[in-house]
C-alpha cells in the first residue's frame, strides 16, 4: 500500500483559500447545496468556475487547460463538493472524458474537444451500461458496422445521466463480432454527438421523480472514423485502464457532507448523543480524506495506486451512505423532500439518492473483487 | 517518514521478530510479561524514545514513539512500551524527576481512582494500571497545596491486586495507604502536563498499537484465505470472503493513516482534534476488522495457538483503553459543535501541517 500522510505546500494552501473565498461569494449562506457531483446541472456556474481556471485543470495549456497537479484538482473538487456547489454540468467531462482523450485520443480529437471542456462549455455523458450489461460490460451489444468514412452504430444505452442536457457521449460498443473466448476483444469507444440524427433520448424518471437518467437509443447513427476514441478495438483496455484510479477522488466520499453541516447548523443544542454522532462521522471523514488525498499525491509522483483507489472508492461511498443513516437515526423525524427545514429536506433527498453512490462508476461488489484480487495477488 | 524513523522501525521490527514470536506471546500470557523482550528493548533504549535526552531519555519525537508502538502492536508485545516513555517518561521528564531503570506505568484515570498528597505522604487507589505490578514507578497527578504536581509513586510501597484485559495484559489495581514518598518522587507539573494531556497521549498510543495490530491482521487474513481451500479453490476467490478482506484492508489503512497524521502533528505534543479523530477511527476500525477477520478465518481463528487471537483480543481491549470510540467521538463532536457549522469542513479538511 502506498498510503502516506500528505501535507499541503504553501501554494496548495493558497489555492484552497482562493477557492473558499470564491465559494463564499458565489454560494451565499443558506443556499440549497447540491449533493455530490451529479447533484445539479448549472452551465453558468461551470463557466464561471472555468474562468477561474478550475475546470480542465488536468488538461495541458496547449489544449486550453491549466496543467495542474492531481492534488490541486483534489483540493478544488473537495471544496466544491463540501460546499454543495452545482458542478453537475461539467464534472463528468472534466473527471473522466478529458483524461481519456488525453491518454487515448488522437491529436485531432484533443484539439476538438479539450478546449470546450476546459471552458466549462462542453459536456459529456458516459455510454457504457445497456439493458443487459451493467457490471459485465464486456457483454455490451451496441454494434458499430463499417460505413463509408466511418461507422453505423445501433443499440441502446441506459442510465445515461444528463444525456438530455449534454453534448456528447462515449459509447462502448462492438466494432467487430464477439469471438468465442475473447469477449474483451473487438470493443471500441466511439464519441457520439447526442444531437446526431438517429439518436433518440427518452427520460427514465429517477427515484425521486427528477429527470437525470435517460435511455439513449441509437438507430443507424453515423459516426465518422475520426470519432473512434484512440485505437480501434482497445475499448476494453480504455474503460478498465489505469484511469480507474483517477476516480477515487473527493466525489466518492463527500456527496452527503452538506447534510451533516445543515444538521449541525439547525441544531438548537447538541446533546451528548448528537455530539457522538457528529464526532464519529467527522473522525471517519478525516481519515478517509487522508487516504483519498494520498492517492492524489501518489498520482502526481507517477505511481499507479490501483488498489488504493479501489479501497478509497469502496469505503468512501459506503461512508456517504453511512452518514445519511446515522443522521436519519439521530434526527427522529419523518422524511419529506418538501420540508421547511433545509436539513430535513436534504436528508430526504439523500435517503432517496444514496443507493446510487455504491453503484455508479462500478458497483462496490465488483470493486471489492478487483481490490481483493490485487490484495491476494 | 524520516530516514531515522524508518531505520528505527526496521531495527525494532527485527528485534520483535526475534524475541516476540507468536509462541513467545503465548508463553508470556501466564504472567503478561516478557522479561527477555523487555531487557532487549531497554538495552536498545526503545522504551524511552520521545523522552528528551537531557532528561535521560532516548530522544526522538512523538511520531517516532508511535512508529515504534505500531511495530509493538503488530507483534502483540507483552511489555509496557507506551507507558514507560511516551506516557510516564514524558511526565517525569517534564517535572524534572529521574527516570527509573525499570518499567514505568501511569494512572489511566479510571472511574473511582483517588489520589491524595499531604505533607509528603501519599495515598492513592489506582485501577486498570497497565503492567502496574511490574512497574518500578507509577506516575500520577496530584494536588499539592494548590499546585499540580507529578508523583512518581514506587510500586514497592503499594498493595497490588492483579487484573487483566481481554488479552491477559496486566491491568492492576494499586493502593498506597499513607506512605512516605522518597525524595525524588514529587515535582511540579508545568502547563500542558496534566491528566488531560496524559489521556491524549494514552489514546494516541493505543491507537498506534491498534494500527500496528490491524496491519498484521490484514496480512494474516490475506495469507489464510489464499491458502485455505474449500469447494476446490482458495476461499479468497469467493466474493463473500473478498468482501471481508477488503473491509479489513480499508479499516487497517484508515486507522493507520489517521494515527500517522496525529503523530506527525504532535509538535511537540499531540493535538486534541487529531488524537480524538484517530482514536475514534481506530476504535471503530478495530471493531469492524476484528469481526471481519474472524468471519474470514472460521474456527481456526478461535483457537489460542493461532496468532490471530493474540491480536483481536488486544484490539477488543485497546479500543476501550484511554477512551472508547464513543468517548472520543463525543469529545470531538462537542468541540466541533462549539465551533459551529461553518468551521466543520475546515476542521475535517486538516491534514499534517
Amino acid at each position: 500500500m502506498q498510503f502516506a500522510p500528505t501535507a499541503l505546500t504553501p501554494d496548495e494552501e493558497a489555492l484552497r483559500a482562493e477557492v473558499r473565498e470564491f465559494l463564499a461569494a458565489e454560494l451565499p449562506a443558506g443556499h440549497r447545496p447540491a449533493l455530490g457531483f451529479a447533484g445539479r446541472h448549472d452551465p453558468e456556474f461551470s463557466r464561471t468556475l472555468a474562468k477561474r481556471g478550475w475546470v480542465g485543470m488536468a488538461i495541458p495549456p496547449r489544449y486550453g487547460g491549466h496543467g495542474r497537479s492531481a492534488v490541486d484538482r483534489f483540493l478544488v473538487a473537495e471544496e466544491l463538493l463540501a460546499a454543495g456547489a452545482p458542478i453537475g454540468a461539467h464534472f463528468v467531462a472534466d473527471r473522466q472524458t478529458a483524461p481519456a482523450l488525453l491518454h487515448f485520443g488522437t491529436e485531432e480529437q484533443r484539439q476538438r474537444f479539450l478546449p470546450g471542456i476546459a471552458a466549462g462549455e462542453l459536456y459529456f455523458s458516459l455510454g457504457m451500461s445497456e439493458p443487459d450489461s451493467g457490471s459485465d460490460l464486456a457483454s455490451v451489444r451496441t454494434r458499430a458496422t463499417r460505413a463509408d468514412g466511418g461507422w453505423t452504430v445501433t443499440g441502446t444505452k441506459v442510465w445515461t445521466s444528463e444525456a438530455h442536457r449534454n453534448h456528447f457521449f462515449a459509447v462502448l460498443c462492438r466494432t467487430s463480432p464477439m469471438e468465442e473466448g475473447r469477449k474483451h476483444a473487438g470493443l471500441s469507444q466511439l464519441v457520439v454527438d447526442l444531437a446526431a440524427p438517429g439518436v433518440r433520448i427518452s427520460p427514465i424518471p429517477y427515484l425521486d421523480g427528477s429527470h437525470h437518467f435517460n435511455e439513449v437509443a441509437l438507430e443507424d447513427v453515423f459516426v465518422p472514423d475520426d470519432m473512434v476514441l484512440g485505437e480501434l478495438g482497445s475499448g476494453w483496455a480504455q474503460v478498465t485502464s489505469e484511469l480507474a484510479y483517477e476516480r477515487a477522488g473527493p466525489d466518492r466520499w463527500l456527496s452527503t457532507f452538506p447534510v451533516l453541516r445543515a444538521w449541525l447548523r439547525e441544531r438548537p443544542s447538541v446533546t451528548d448523543a448528537d455530539a457522538a454522532v457528529l464526532g464519529r462521522l467527522a473522525a471517519r471523514a478525516r481519515a478517509i480524506r487522508h487516504l483519498s488525498l494520498s492517492v492524489a499525491r501518489a498520482l502526481d509522483r507517477g505511481q499507479a495506486p490501483v488498489v488504493e483507489a479501489a479501497l478509497v472508492k469502496e469505503v468512501g461511498t459506503r461512508f456517504e451512505q453511512d452518514l445519511v443513516a446515522a443522521l436519519r437515526d439521530a434526527a427522529e423525524t419523518e422524511l419529506d423532500q418538501g420540508a421547511d427545514s433545509l436539513f430535513a429536506s436534504l436528508l430526504a433527498e439523500a435517503v432517496i439518492t444514496s443507493p446510487s453512490y455504491t453503484l455508479r462508476g462500478g458497483t462496490n461488489e465488483v470493486l471489492r473483487s478487483v481490490a481483493a484480487k490485487a490484495l491476494t495477488a | 517518514m524520516s530516514g531515522d524513523r524508518e531505520m528505527l522501525t526496521e531495527v525494532a521490527t527485527g528485534l520483535f521478530g526475534d524475541l516476540c514470536t507468536p509462541e513467545d506471546v503465548v508463553a508470556a500470557e501466564a504472567t503478561g510479561w516478557s522479561e527477555r523482550l523487555w531487557t532487549a528493548l531497554a538495552e536498545g533504549g526503545f522504551p524511552l524514545v520521545s523522552v528528551p535526552e537531557e532528561a535521560g531519555g532516548s530522544g526522538g519525537d512523538v511520531a517516532d514513539a508511535c512508529a515504534l508502538l505500531a511495530v509493538a502492536g503488530r507483534f502483540a508485545a507483552p511489555v509496557p512500551l507506551a507507558e514507560t516513555g511516551l506516557l510516564g517518561g514524558w511526565a517525569l521528564a517534564a517535572a524534572g524527576l529521574p527516570l527509573p531503570a525499570g518499567p514505568v506505568s501511569v494512572a489511566v484515570g479510571a472511574p473511582g481512582d483517588t489520589v491524595a498528597l499531604r505533607g509528603g505522604r501519599f495515598s492513592a487507589r489506582l485501577s486498570r494500571v497497565p503492567w502496574g505490578g511490574r512497574s518500578e514507578r507509577v506516575v500520577a497527578f496530584a494536588d499539592d497545596g494548590g499546585r499540580r504536581v507529578v508523583v512518581s509513586a514506587p510500586t514497592a510501597a503499594a498493595t497490588v491486586t492483579t487484573g487483566r484485559n481481554l488479552a491477559a495484559e496486566p491491568r492492576d489495581t494499586l493502593v498506597w495507604d499513607d506512605v512516605e514518598l522518597p525524595a525524588d518522587a514529587v515535582g511540579p507539573a508545568p502547563d500542558g502536563v496534566d491528566p488531560g494531556a496524559l489521556r491524549l497521549r494514552g489514546a494516541l498510543a493505543r491507537a498506534a498499537l491498534i494500527a500496528g495490530a490491524l496491519a498484521r491482521v490484514t496480512e494474516l487474513t490475506v495469507r489464510y484465505t489464499g491458502e485455505r481451500q474449500q469447494f476446490g479453490r482458495p476461499i479468497a476467490r469467493f466474493q463473500a470472503v473478498q468482501a471481508h478482506l477488503v473491509t479489513i484492508a480499508e479499516e487497517a489503512e484508515l486507522a493507520g493513516l489517521a494515527v500517522r497524521v496525529a503523530a506527525l502533528n504532535a509538535r511537540p505534543d499531540p493535538a486534541f482534534d487529531d488524537v480524538a479523530a484517530a482514536k475514534a477511527a481506530a476504535g471503530e476500525a478495530a471493531t469492524v476488522a476484528a469481526r471481519a477477520t474472524h468471519q474470514a478465518h472460521g474456527a481456526i481463528g478461535m483457537t489460542k495457538e493461532y496468532e490471530l487471537g493474540q491480536l483481536t483480543r488486544r484490539l477488543w481491549s485497546w479500543r476501550d483503553e484511554f477512551g472508547s470510540e464513543r468517548h472520543w467521538s463525543r469529545e470531538l463532536g462537542r468541540r466541533l459543535a462549539a465551533e459551529g457549522a461553518d468551521a466543520l469542513w475546515p476542521s475535517i479538511a486538516r491534514g499534517p501541517a
